[in-house]
Protein backbone atom coordinates (compact mmCIF):
# COMPACT_ATOMS: atom_id res chain seq x y z
CA UNK A 1 0.00 0.00 0.00
CA UNK A 2 1.57 3.18 -0.92
CA UNK A 3 -0.32 5.42 0.96
CA UNK A 4 1.62 8.76 1.05
CA UNK A 5 1.24 12.18 2.84
CA UNK A 6 -1.00 13.65 0.44
CA UNK A 7 -3.34 10.60 0.35
CA UNK A 8 -3.34 10.62 4.27
CA UNK A 9 -4.14 14.54 4.26
CA UNK A 10 -6.89 14.11 2.09
CA UNK A 11 -8.78 11.60 3.41
CA UNK A 12 -8.38 13.29 7.24
CA UNK A 13 -10.21 16.23 5.08
CA UNK A 14 -13.04 14.23 3.66
CA UNK A 15 -13.63 12.66 6.92
CA UNK A 16 -13.29 15.94 8.94
CA UNK A 17 -15.87 17.61 5.88
CA UNK A 18 -18.31 14.66 6.69
CA UNK A 19 -17.96 15.06 9.88
CA UNK A 20 -19.21 18.81 10.22
CA UNK A 21 -21.94 18.52 7.83
CA UNK A 22 -23.39 15.34 9.75
CA UNK A 23 -23.34 17.93 12.85
CA UNK A 24 -26.22 20.32 11.42
CA UNK A 25 -27.93 20.11 13.89
CA UNK A 26 -31.88 21.24 13.99
CA UNK A 27 -32.56 23.37 16.93
CA UNK A 28 -36.48 23.88 18.09
CA UNK A 29 -38.29 26.97 18.89
CA UNK A 30 -41.64 26.75 20.45
CA UNK A 31 -43.72 28.68 22.87
CA UNK A 32 -42.98 26.05 25.77
CA UNK A 33 -39.72 24.43 24.44
CA UNK A 34 -36.76 25.09 26.28
CA UNK A 35 -35.95 27.74 23.45
CA UNK A 36 -39.06 30.46 23.09
CA UNK A 37 -37.35 32.98 21.10
CA UNK A 38 -35.98 33.01 17.28
CA UNK A 39 -32.87 34.95 18.18
CA UNK A 40 -31.80 32.24 20.74
CA UNK A 41 -32.02 29.84 18.48
CA UNK A 42 -29.81 32.04 16.07
CA UNK A 43 -27.31 33.09 18.90
CA UNK A 44 -26.83 28.82 19.78
CA UNK A 45 -26.99 27.99 15.81
CA UNK A 46 -23.57 27.07 13.91
CA UNK A 47 -23.12 27.87 10.21
CA UNK A 48 -25.05 25.01 8.48
CA UNK A 49 -28.30 24.69 11.34
CA UNK A 50 -31.54 24.18 10.69
CA UNK A 51 -34.02 26.31 12.91
CA UNK A 52 -37.52 25.23 12.99
CA UNK A 53 -40.33 27.29 14.62
CA UNK A 54 -43.40 25.70 15.71
CA UNK A 55 -46.77 27.37 15.82
CA UNK A 56 -46.98 30.87 18.11
CA UNK A 57 -47.05 34.11 18.23
CA UNK A 58 -43.12 35.66 18.54
CA UNK A 59 -42.81 39.43 20.00
CA UNK A 60 -39.41 40.13 18.53
CA UNK A 61 -38.17 42.93 16.56
CA UNK A 62 -34.38 43.76 15.39
CA UNK A 63 -33.50 40.12 14.79
CA UNK A 64 -29.73 39.18 13.98
CA UNK A 65 -28.85 36.75 11.34
CA UNK A 66 -24.53 36.20 10.16
CA UNK A 67 -25.08 32.68 10.30
CA UNK A 68 -25.80 30.27 6.94
CA UNK A 69 -28.55 29.08 8.51
CA UNK A 70 -32.31 27.26 7.06
CA UNK A 71 -34.89 28.63 9.44
CA UNK A 72 -38.19 26.77 8.45
CA UNK A 73 -41.55 27.95 10.04
CA UNK A 74 -44.12 25.02 11.07
CA UNK A 75 -47.76 25.37 11.26
CA UNK A 76 -47.94 29.06 10.62
CA UNK A 77 -45.55 30.78 13.36
CA UNK A 78 -46.38 34.22 13.87
CA UNK A 79 -43.19 36.92 14.35
CA UNK A 80 -44.96 39.85 15.44
CA UNK A 81 -42.59 43.41 15.35
CA UNK A 82 -44.93 45.32 17.39
CA UNK A 83 -44.31 48.00 15.19
CA UNK A 84 -40.89 48.90 16.78
CA UNK A 85 -38.50 48.39 13.48
CA UNK A 86 -36.88 46.09 11.10
CA UNK A 87 -37.83 42.09 12.38
CA UNK A 88 -35.24 40.44 10.66
CA UNK A 89 -31.66 41.79 9.80
CA UNK A 90 -29.57 39.14 8.07
CA UNK A 91 -26.39 39.78 6.31
CA UNK A 92 -24.87 36.07 5.27
CA UNK A 93 -24.51 34.15 2.20
CA UNK A 94 -25.95 29.93 1.90
CA UNK A 95 -29.14 31.09 4.17
CA UNK A 96 -33.17 30.40 3.39
CA UNK A 97 -36.11 31.82 5.29
CA UNK A 98 -39.27 29.82 4.56
CA UNK A 99 -43.16 29.31 5.94
CA UNK A 100 -43.52 31.82 8.56
CA UNK A 101 -45.53 35.43 8.62
CA UNK A 102 -44.03 38.21 9.89
CA UNK A 103 -46.32 41.49 11.44
CA UNK A 104 -46.44 44.34 11.99
CA UNK A 105 -43.18 46.09 11.02
CA UNK A 106 -42.63 49.86 12.16
CA UNK A 107 -43.11 53.21 10.29
CA UNK A 108 -40.62 55.60 10.27
CA UNK A 109 -39.96 59.00 8.15
CA UNK A 110 -36.52 58.88 8.42
CA UNK A 111 -35.48 55.01 8.37
CA UNK A 112 -36.29 52.11 6.05
CA UNK A 113 -37.66 49.77 8.17
CA UNK A 114 -38.61 46.37 6.87
CA UNK A 115 -39.83 42.96 7.86
CA UNK A 116 -36.73 41.41 6.20
CA UNK A 117 -33.69 43.31 5.35
CA UNK A 118 -31.01 41.28 3.80
CA UNK A 119 -27.68 43.25 3.10
CA UNK A 120 -24.82 42.23 1.68
CA UNK A 121 -25.54 38.68 1.39
CA UNK A 122 -25.21 35.89 -1.51
CA UNK A 123 -27.23 32.74 -2.19
CA UNK A 124 -30.27 33.02 -0.72
CA UNK A 125 -34.01 31.84 -0.50
CA UNK A 126 -36.78 33.97 0.70
CA UNK A 127 -39.65 31.53 0.21
CA UNK A 128 -43.47 31.16 1.23
CA UNK A 129 -43.20 33.89 4.15
CA UNK A 130 -46.30 36.48 4.58
CA UNK A 131 -46.14 40.11 5.68
CA UNK A 132 -48.60 42.09 6.35
CA UNK A 133 -49.27 45.51 7.89
CA UNK A 134 -45.46 46.27 6.75
CA UNK A 135 -43.17 49.56 6.02
CA UNK A 136 -41.00 47.80 3.59
CA UNK A 137 -41.95 44.05 2.93
CA UNK A 138 -38.60 42.71 1.97
CA UNK A 139 -35.57 44.96 1.29
CA UNK A 140 -32.36 43.87 -0.26
CA UNK A 141 -29.17 45.67 -0.45
CA UNK A 142 -25.70 45.22 -2.26
CA UNK A 143 -26.61 41.66 -2.66
CA UNK A 144 -26.41 38.36 -5.43
CA UNK A 145 -28.37 35.46 -6.45
CA UNK A 146 -30.90 35.82 -4.41
CA UNK A 147 -34.10 34.26 -5.22
CA UNK A 148 -37.55 35.74 -3.79
CA UNK A 149 -40.51 33.63 -4.48
CA UNK A 150 -44.21 32.92 -2.91
CA UNK A 151 -44.43 35.35 -0.62
CA UNK A 152 -47.15 37.83 0.36
CA UNK A 153 -46.53 41.27 1.12
CA UNK A 154 -49.66 43.52 1.96
CA UNK A 155 -49.92 46.82 3.61
CA UNK A 156 -52.85 49.79 4.28
CA UNK A 157 -50.34 52.23 1.96
CA UNK A 158 -53.67 53.43 0.40
CA UNK A 159 -54.44 55.78 3.17
CA UNK A 160 -51.43 57.54 3.75
CA UNK A 161 -48.19 58.43 1.20
CA UNK A 162 -45.83 58.01 3.74
CA UNK A 163 -45.54 54.47 2.83
CA UNK A 164 -42.75 51.63 1.80
CA UNK A 165 -42.14 49.14 -1.31
CA UNK A 166 -42.93 45.73 -1.06
CA UNK A 167 -39.83 43.66 -2.47
CA UNK A 168 -37.58 46.58 -3.10
CA UNK A 169 -33.79 45.56 -4.34
CA UNK A 170 -30.84 47.97 -3.94
CA UNK A 171 -27.46 47.46 -6.35
CA UNK A 172 -28.45 43.71 -6.20
CA UNK A 173 -27.88 41.32 -9.40
CA UNK A 174 -28.53 38.20 -10.41
CA UNK A 175 -31.98 38.55 -8.75
CA UNK A 176 -34.95 36.26 -9.16
CA UNK A 177 -38.27 37.59 -7.87
CA UNK A 178 -41.04 35.21 -8.83
CA UNK A 179 -44.78 34.26 -7.67
CA UNK A 180 -45.17 37.26 -5.22
CA UNK A 181 -47.99 38.87 -4.14
CA UNK A 182 -48.33 42.43 -3.59
CA UNK A 183 -50.67 44.94 -2.26
CA UNK A 184 -51.37 47.88 -0.59
CA UNK A 185 -47.91 49.14 -0.88
CA UNK A 186 -45.86 52.53 -2.13
CA UNK A 187 -44.49 50.35 -5.35
CA UNK A 188 -45.04 46.77 -5.37
CA UNK A 189 -41.67 45.80 -6.49
CA UNK A 190 -38.79 48.07 -7.13
CA UNK A 191 -35.42 47.54 -9.08
CA UNK A 192 -32.91 50.56 -7.85
CA UNK A 193 -29.48 49.77 -9.68
CA UNK A 194 -30.15 45.73 -10.22
CA UNK A 195 -29.02 44.40 -13.28
CA UNK A 196 -29.35 40.32 -14.36
CA UNK A 197 -32.41 39.88 -12.93
CA UNK A 198 -35.63 38.23 -13.46
CA UNK A 199 -38.82 38.91 -12.20
CA UNK A 200 -42.05 36.72 -13.54
CA UNK A 201 -45.63 35.52 -12.44
CA UNK A 202 -46.02 38.13 -9.92
CA UNK A 203 -49.34 39.74 -9.29
CA UNK A 204 -49.08 43.23 -7.81
CA UNK A 205 -52.22 44.77 -7.40
CA UNK A 206 -53.82 48.20 -5.56
CA UNK A 207 -50.43 49.63 -4.78
CA UNK A 208 -50.04 53.63 -4.15
CA UNK A 209 -47.78 53.84 -6.79
CA UNK A 210 -46.18 51.81 -9.27
CA UNK A 211 -46.93 47.68 -9.44
CA UNK A 212 -43.21 47.30 -10.74
CA UNK A 213 -41.02 50.53 -11.05
CA UNK A 214 -37.32 50.14 -12.55
CA UNK A 215 -34.68 52.78 -11.80
CA UNK A 216 -31.34 52.89 -13.05
CA UNK A 217 -31.41 48.73 -13.79
CA UNK A 218 -29.91 47.59 -16.84
CA UNK A 219 -30.31 43.80 -18.25
CA UNK A 220 -33.11 42.95 -16.55
CA UNK A 221 -36.45 40.50 -17.89
CA UNK A 222 -40.03 40.86 -16.43
CA UNK A 223 -42.78 38.21 -18.02
CA UNK A 224 -45.86 36.91 -17.04
CA UNK A 225 -46.99 38.95 -14.32
CA UNK A 226 -50.05 40.87 -13.66
CA UNK A 227 -50.47 44.58 -12.88
CA UNK A 228 -54.00 45.76 -11.71
CA UNK A 229 -55.30 48.97 -10.36
CA UNK A 230 -52.21 50.74 -9.17
CA UNK A 231 -51.28 54.71 -10.12
CA UNK A 232 -49.34 53.50 -12.49
CA UNK A 233 -48.68 49.68 -13.73
CA UNK A 234 -45.27 49.24 -14.41
CA UNK A 235 -42.85 52.68 -14.92
CA UNK A 236 -39.78 52.08 -16.40
CA UNK A 237 -36.95 54.80 -15.96
CA UNK A 238 -33.38 55.29 -16.57
CA UNK A 239 -32.93 52.33 -17.86
CA UNK A 240 -31.28 50.24 -21.01
CA UNK A 241 -32.13 46.44 -22.30
CA UNK A 242 -34.97 45.78 -20.37
CA UNK A 243 -37.14 42.88 -22.01
CA UNK A 244 -40.78 43.11 -21.11
CA UNK A 245 -43.15 40.12 -22.28
CA UNK A 246 -46.48 38.71 -21.81
CA UNK A 247 -47.37 40.72 -19.00
CA UNK A 248 -51.21 41.93 -18.27
CA UNK A 249 -51.20 45.75 -17.46
CA UNK A 250 -55.23 46.46 -16.46
CA UNK A 251 -57.40 49.28 -14.92
CA UNK A 252 -55.05 52.12 -13.82
CA UNK A 253 -57.38 54.84 -14.18
CA UNK A 254 -56.92 58.53 -13.07
CA UNK A 255 -55.13 61.68 -14.30
CA UNK A 256 -51.29 60.41 -13.92
CA UNK A 257 -52.34 56.93 -14.69
CA UNK A 258 -50.33 54.90 -17.00
CA UNK A 259 -50.36 50.90 -17.92
CA UNK A 260 -46.32 51.33 -18.80
CA UNK A 261 -44.33 54.57 -18.30
CA UNK A 262 -41.46 54.50 -19.96
CA UNK A 263 -38.89 57.35 -19.12
CA UNK A 264 -35.28 57.31 -20.76
CA UNK A 265 -35.52 53.80 -21.58
CA UNK A 266 -33.23 52.59 -24.52
CA UNK A 267 -32.76 49.09 -26.18
CA UNK A 268 -36.05 47.87 -24.72
CA UNK A 269 -38.35 44.81 -26.17
CA UNK A 270 -41.89 45.09 -25.48
CA UNK A 271 -43.98 41.86 -26.81
CA UNK A 272 -46.88 40.18 -25.89
CA UNK A 273 -48.27 42.17 -23.25
CA UNK A 274 -52.38 43.42 -23.07
CA UNK A 275 -52.85 46.20 -21.97
CA UNK A 276 -56.71 47.00 -21.23
CA UNK A 277 -58.73 50.02 -19.61
CA UNK A 278 -56.04 52.23 -18.50
CA UNK A 279 -56.72 55.81 -19.24
CA UNK A 280 -53.08 55.99 -21.20
CA UNK A 281 -51.75 52.20 -22.18
CA UNK A 282 -48.13 53.57 -22.40
CA UNK A 283 -46.44 56.39 -22.41
CA UNK A 284 -43.48 56.76 -24.24
CA UNK A 285 -41.40 59.49 -23.03
CA UNK A 286 -37.28 60.62 -24.52
CA UNK A 287 -36.87 56.48 -25.46
CA UNK A 288 -35.12 54.98 -27.96
CA UNK A 289 -35.36 51.53 -30.40
CA UNK A 290 -37.75 50.52 -28.41
CA UNK A 291 -39.64 47.36 -30.08
CA UNK A 292 -43.16 47.05 -29.93
CA UNK A 293 -44.57 43.27 -31.08
CA UNK A 294 -47.59 41.30 -30.59
CA UNK A 295 -49.22 43.57 -27.70
CA UNK A 296 -52.99 43.96 -27.51
CA UNK A 297 -54.33 47.76 -26.59
CA UNK A 298 -57.78 47.26 -25.72
CA UNK A 299 -60.29 49.92 -24.37
CA UNK A 300 -57.96 52.51 -23.33
CA UNK A 301 -58.27 56.38 -23.11
CA UNK A 302 -55.22 56.28 -25.34
CA UNK A 303 -52.99 52.93 -26.50
CA UNK A 304 -50.05 55.14 -26.65
CA UNK A 305 -48.94 58.52 -25.95
CA UNK A 306 -45.24 59.25 -27.29
CA UNK A 307 -43.95 62.42 -26.01
CA UNK A 308 -40.29 63.65 -25.99
CA UNK A 309 -37.70 62.79 -28.20
CA UNK A 310 -38.31 59.48 -29.39
CA UNK A 311 -35.94 57.77 -31.71
CA UNK A 312 -36.42 54.54 -33.80
CA UNK A 313 -38.90 53.13 -32.12
CA UNK A 314 -41.13 50.45 -34.13
CA UNK A 315 -44.88 48.81 -33.91
CA UNK A 316 -45.40 46.47 -35.55
CA UNK A 317 -47.92 43.33 -35.42
CA UNK A 318 -49.50 45.21 -32.35
CA UNK A 319 -53.50 45.03 -32.02
CA UNK A 320 -55.25 48.42 -31.40
CA UNK A 321 -59.00 47.80 -30.28
CA UNK A 322 -61.56 50.15 -29.08
CA UNK A 323 -59.51 52.29 -27.73
CA UNK A 324 -60.64 56.15 -27.85
CA UNK A 325 -57.68 57.53 -29.25
CA UNK A 326 -54.92 55.01 -30.56
CA UNK A 327 -52.16 57.35 -30.07
CA UNK A 328 -51.15 60.71 -29.15
CA UNK A 329 -47.97 62.13 -30.75
CA UNK A 330 -46.35 64.86 -30.32
CA UNK A 331 -43.14 66.31 -32.30
CA UNK A 332 -41.87 65.03 -35.20
CA UNK A 333 -42.16 61.66 -36.30
CA UNK A 334 -38.31 61.18 -35.70
CA UNK A 335 -37.66 57.72 -37.67
CA UNK A 336 -40.56 56.16 -35.34
CA UNK A 337 -42.05 53.69 -37.69
CA UNK A 338 -45.50 51.96 -37.45
CA UNK A 339 -45.98 48.54 -39.92
CA UNK A 340 -48.47 45.42 -40.19
CA UNK A 341 -50.84 46.51 -36.80
CA UNK A 342 -54.46 46.00 -36.65
CA UNK A 343 -56.39 49.05 -36.09
CA UNK A 344 -60.45 48.92 -35.29
CA UNK A 345 -60.96 51.71 -36.40
CA UNK A 346 -59.10 51.30 -39.49
CA UNK A 347 -62.23 51.54 -42.47
CA UNK A 348 -60.42 50.96 -45.52
CA UNK A 349 -60.72 48.16 -48.11
CA UNK A 350 -58.75 45.44 -49.41
CA UNK A 351 -59.33 44.19 -52.76
CA UNK A 352 -56.35 42.43 -53.50
CA UNK A 353 -57.54 40.24 -50.60
CA UNK A 354 -53.57 40.11 -49.13
CA UNK A 355 -54.87 40.74 -45.63
CA UNK A 356 -53.61 44.05 -45.84
CA UNK A 357 -55.57 47.11 -45.87
CA UNK A 358 -54.83 48.83 -49.26
CA UNK A 359 -54.88 52.42 -47.95
CA UNK A 360 -52.58 53.54 -45.18
CA UNK A 361 -53.72 53.89 -41.68
CA UNK A 362 -53.55 57.70 -39.72
CA UNK A 363 -53.26 56.67 -36.08
CA UNK A 364 -53.65 60.04 -34.95
CA UNK A 365 -57.04 61.80 -35.04
CA UNK A 366 -56.75 65.44 -35.45
CA UNK A 367 -58.94 65.80 -32.38
CA UNK A 368 -56.12 63.37 -30.15
CA UNK A 369 -53.76 66.46 -31.71
CA UNK A 370 -55.95 69.21 -29.93
CA UNK A 371 -56.25 67.62 -26.57
CA UNK A 372 -52.33 67.27 -26.70
CA UNK A 373 -52.14 70.87 -27.16
CA UNK A 374 -54.76 71.91 -24.29
CA UNK A 375 -56.48 68.63 -22.60
CA UNK A 376 -59.60 70.84 -21.78
CA UNK A 377 -61.13 70.21 -25.15
CA UNK A 378 -61.33 66.51 -23.89
CA UNK A 379 -64.86 67.47 -22.72
CA UNK A 380 -66.17 67.59 -26.77
CA UNK A 381 -64.70 64.13 -27.13
CA UNK A 382 -68.21 61.85 -28.46
CA UNK A 383 -69.57 65.09 -30.22
CA UNK A 384 -70.43 65.26 -33.36
CA UNK A 385 -68.30 68.33 -34.49
CA UNK A 386 -65.16 66.47 -32.75
CA UNK A 387 -66.37 63.33 -35.80
CA UNK A 388 -66.93 66.03 -38.56
CA UNK A 389 -63.07 67.34 -38.12
CA UNK A 390 -61.39 64.14 -37.59
CA UNK A 391 -63.22 63.26 -40.84
CA UNK A 392 -62.06 65.81 -42.35
CA UNK A 393 -58.89 65.91 -41.14
CA UNK A 394 -58.38 61.92 -42.26
CA UNK A 395 -59.47 62.90 -45.49
CA UNK A 396 -57.24 65.49 -46.00
CA UNK A 397 -54.19 65.74 -43.69
CA UNK A 398 -53.41 69.81 -42.68
CA UNK A 399 -52.21 69.16 -38.72
CA UNK A 400 -51.57 65.98 -38.19
CA UNK A 401 -47.66 64.47 -39.62
CA UNK A 402 -48.53 63.55 -42.69
CA UNK A 403 -45.96 60.65 -42.31
CA UNK A 404 -47.21 59.12 -39.60
CA UNK A 405 -49.07 56.09 -40.43
CA UNK A 406 -49.40 52.51 -40.92
CA UNK A 407 -48.84 51.41 -44.46
CA UNK A 408 -49.34 48.07 -44.42
CA UNK A 409 -52.51 47.99 -41.75
CA UNK A 410 -54.08 44.53 -41.21
CA UNK A 411 -57.64 43.40 -42.10
CA UNK A 412 -57.70 41.43 -38.95
CA UNK A 413 -56.40 41.31 -35.71
CA UNK A 414 -53.37 39.08 -35.23
CA UNK A 415 -53.01 36.29 -32.44
CA UNK B 1 -76.62 98.70 -5.50
CA UNK B 2 -75.35 96.96 -2.48
CA UNK B 3 -75.25 93.57 -3.93
CA UNK B 4 -73.91 94.95 -7.24
CA UNK B 5 -70.76 96.50 -4.80
CA UNK B 6 -70.36 93.51 -3.40
CA UNK B 7 -69.86 91.55 -6.09
CA UNK B 8 -67.79 93.79 -7.29
CA UNK B 9 -65.43 93.31 -4.33
CA UNK B 10 -66.00 89.92 -4.65
CA UNK B 11 -64.77 90.27 -8.09
CA UNK B 12 -61.45 92.27 -6.98
CA UNK B 13 -60.76 89.60 -4.60
CA UNK B 14 -60.50 87.01 -7.38
CA UNK B 15 -58.33 88.96 -9.26
CA UNK B 16 -55.93 89.59 -6.76
CA UNK B 17 -56.00 85.55 -5.76
CA UNK B 18 -55.61 84.78 -9.03
CA UNK B 19 -52.51 86.43 -9.17
CA UNK B 20 -50.96 86.01 -6.17
CA UNK B 21 -47.63 83.81 -6.62
CA UNK B 22 -47.79 81.49 -4.17
CA UNK B 23 -46.53 77.71 -3.63
CA UNK B 24 -49.04 75.03 -3.20
CA UNK B 25 -49.18 71.99 -0.89
CA UNK B 26 -48.27 69.10 -2.79
CA UNK B 27 -50.83 65.85 -2.99
CA UNK B 28 -48.56 63.30 -2.19
CA UNK B 29 -48.99 59.90 -4.06
CA UNK B 30 -51.46 61.75 -6.18
CA UNK B 31 -49.13 64.30 -8.32
CA UNK B 32 -46.46 63.74 -10.63
CA UNK B 33 -42.74 65.24 -10.40
CA UNK B 34 -42.63 68.09 -12.94
CA UNK B 35 -39.34 66.47 -14.32
CA UNK B 36 -38.92 62.87 -13.89
CA UNK B 37 -42.87 62.02 -13.63
CA UNK B 38 -42.54 60.09 -10.96
CA UNK B 39 -45.61 60.48 -8.50
CA UNK B 40 -44.74 62.52 -5.44
CA UNK B 41 -44.44 60.37 -2.46
CA UNK B 42 -41.48 60.92 -0.44
CA UNK B 43 -41.90 63.77 1.93
CA UNK B 44 -38.36 63.78 3.64
CA UNK B 45 -37.41 64.61 -0.38
CA UNK B 46 -40.51 66.58 -2.69
CA UNK B 47 -39.37 70.21 -3.47
CA UNK B 48 -41.43 73.02 -5.14
CA UNK B 49 -40.57 75.85 -7.21
CA UNK B 50 -43.05 78.98 -8.34
CA UNK B 51 -42.56 80.84 -11.20
CA UNK B 52 -42.43 85.08 -11.00
CA UNK B 53 -45.84 84.64 -12.92
CA UNK B 54 -47.36 81.99 -10.47
CA UNK B 55 -47.01 78.70 -11.73
CA UNK B 56 -45.80 75.65 -9.79
CA UNK B 57 -43.85 73.02 -10.35
CA UNK B 58 -43.67 70.03 -8.27
CA UNK B 59 -40.72 67.78 -7.74
CA UNK B 60 -40.58 64.39 -5.83
CA UNK B 61 -36.66 64.72 -5.23
CA UNK B 62 -34.60 67.46 -4.49
CA UNK B 63 -31.76 66.74 -7.19
CA UNK B 64 -35.16 66.34 -10.04
CA UNK B 65 -36.00 70.39 -9.24
CA UNK B 66 -32.29 70.94 -9.55
CA UNK B 67 -31.72 69.04 -13.11
CA UNK B 68 -34.95 70.41 -14.25
CA UNK B 69 -32.96 74.41 -13.62
CA UNK B 70 -29.85 73.14 -15.17
CA UNK B 71 -31.89 72.15 -18.36
CA UNK B 72 -33.67 75.16 -18.02
CA UNK B 73 -31.38 77.61 -16.87
CA UNK B 74 -33.93 80.05 -16.17
CA UNK B 75 -33.61 81.00 -12.38
CA UNK B 76 -34.30 84.69 -13.53
CA UNK B 77 -37.67 83.95 -14.04
CA UNK B 78 -38.52 82.50 -10.90
CA UNK B 79 -39.60 83.42 -7.50
CA UNK B 80 -40.09 81.04 -4.90
CA UNK B 81 -37.89 77.89 -4.21
CA UNK B 82 -38.94 75.10 -1.43
CA UNK B 83 -37.20 71.92 -0.40
CA UNK B 84 -38.33 68.78 2.25
CA UNK B 85 -37.06 69.43 5.61
CA UNK B 86 -35.27 66.19 5.99
CA UNK B 87 -37.28 64.52 9.05
CA UNK B 88 -39.92 67.26 9.54
CA UNK B 89 -42.42 66.54 6.67
CA UNK B 90 -42.89 70.24 6.56
CA UNK B 91 -41.33 72.43 3.53
CA UNK B 92 -38.72 74.90 4.15
CA UNK B 93 -37.15 78.10 2.01
CA UNK B 94 -33.98 76.59 -0.43
CA UNK B 95 -31.99 79.43 0.09
CA UNK B 96 -31.53 79.50 3.64
CA UNK B 97 -31.44 75.20 3.68
CA UNK B 98 -28.25 73.15 4.28
CA UNK B 99 -28.27 70.50 2.13
CA UNK B 100 -26.47 67.29 2.57
CA UNK B 101 -24.72 64.55 0.23
CA UNK B 102 -24.53 61.33 1.80
CA UNK B 103 -24.48 57.49 1.43
CA UNK B 104 -26.54 56.95 4.46
CA UNK B 105 -29.75 58.86 3.18
CA UNK B 106 -31.18 57.77 0.35
CA UNK B 107 -33.50 60.01 -2.03
CA UNK B 108 -35.96 59.29 -4.89
CA UNK B 109 -33.68 59.37 -7.87
CA UNK B 110 -30.28 58.40 -6.85
CA UNK B 111 -28.66 61.70 -5.46
CA UNK B 112 -28.60 61.23 -1.71
CA UNK B 113 -29.74 64.18 -1.38
CA UNK B 114 -31.17 65.91 1.64
CA UNK B 115 -32.56 69.61 2.76
CA UNK B 116 -31.82 70.81 6.17
CA UNK B 117 -33.58 74.10 7.47
CA UNK B 118 -31.44 73.91 10.15
CA UNK B 119 -27.20 73.58 9.44
CA UNK B 120 -26.42 72.74 13.20
CA UNK B 121 -28.13 69.34 12.31
CA UNK B 122 -26.83 68.87 8.59
CA UNK B 123 -23.54 69.15 10.26
CA UNK B 124 -24.41 67.08 13.29
CA UNK B 125 -26.12 64.07 10.75
CA UNK B 126 -23.01 64.66 8.78
CA UNK B 127 -20.43 63.59 10.84
CA UNK B 128 -22.46 60.61 11.85
CA UNK B 129 -22.90 59.24 8.66
CA UNK B 130 -20.56 60.59 6.65
CA UNK B 131 -21.00 62.75 3.53
CA UNK B 132 -20.53 66.44 2.16
CA UNK B 133 -22.79 69.64 2.94
CA UNK B 134 -23.73 72.69 0.95
CA UNK B 135 -24.68 75.66 1.38
CA UNK B 136 -27.40 76.94 -1.80
CA UNK B 137 -25.27 78.52 -4.08
CA UNK B 138 -22.78 75.63 -3.67
CA UNK B 139 -25.25 72.45 -4.66
CA UNK B 140 -26.62 74.75 -7.55
CA UNK B 141 -22.98 75.21 -8.88
CA UNK B 142 -22.35 71.49 -8.51
CA UNK B 143 -25.69 70.94 -10.73
CA UNK B 144 -24.53 73.12 -13.30
CA UNK B 145 -27.11 75.94 -12.84
CA UNK B 146 -26.14 79.41 -13.59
Amino acid sequence: MGLNKKDILFFFGCSLFILTASFARQIKVCPDCEIRSVQKAIDIAFDGDEILIHPGVYKEHDIEITKSLTIKGIGNPVIDGENLGTVFHISANNFSLQGITIINVGKSFTKDFAGILVARSSNFLIKNVVLKNVFFGILVEKSKHGTISYNKVSSNAVSEASSGNGIHLWHCDHMQVDHNNLSGLRDGIYFEFVKESKIFKNHSYKNLRYGLHFMFSNNNAYYDNEFVSNGVGVAVMFSKFIDMRNNLFTENWGSASYGLLLKEIYDAKIENNRFTTNTVGVSVDGSTRVNFEGNTFARNGWAINVIGACYENTFTGNNFMHNSFDLAHSGNVNSNSFDKNYWSDYTGYDLDGNGIGDVPYRPVKLFSYITNRSPEAIVLLRSLFVDIINFSEKVSPVFTPDNLMDPNPLMKAAL
Amino acid sequence: MVIIRNLFYILVLFLLTGCEVQPVPIEFGKEECSFCKMTIVDRQHAAQLVTKKGKQFKYDAIECMLNDLNEKQNTQENKIYLVSDYGKSKMTTAEDATYLISQAIKSPMGAFLSAFSSNAEATSVMTKSGGEVYNWQEIKKKYGIE
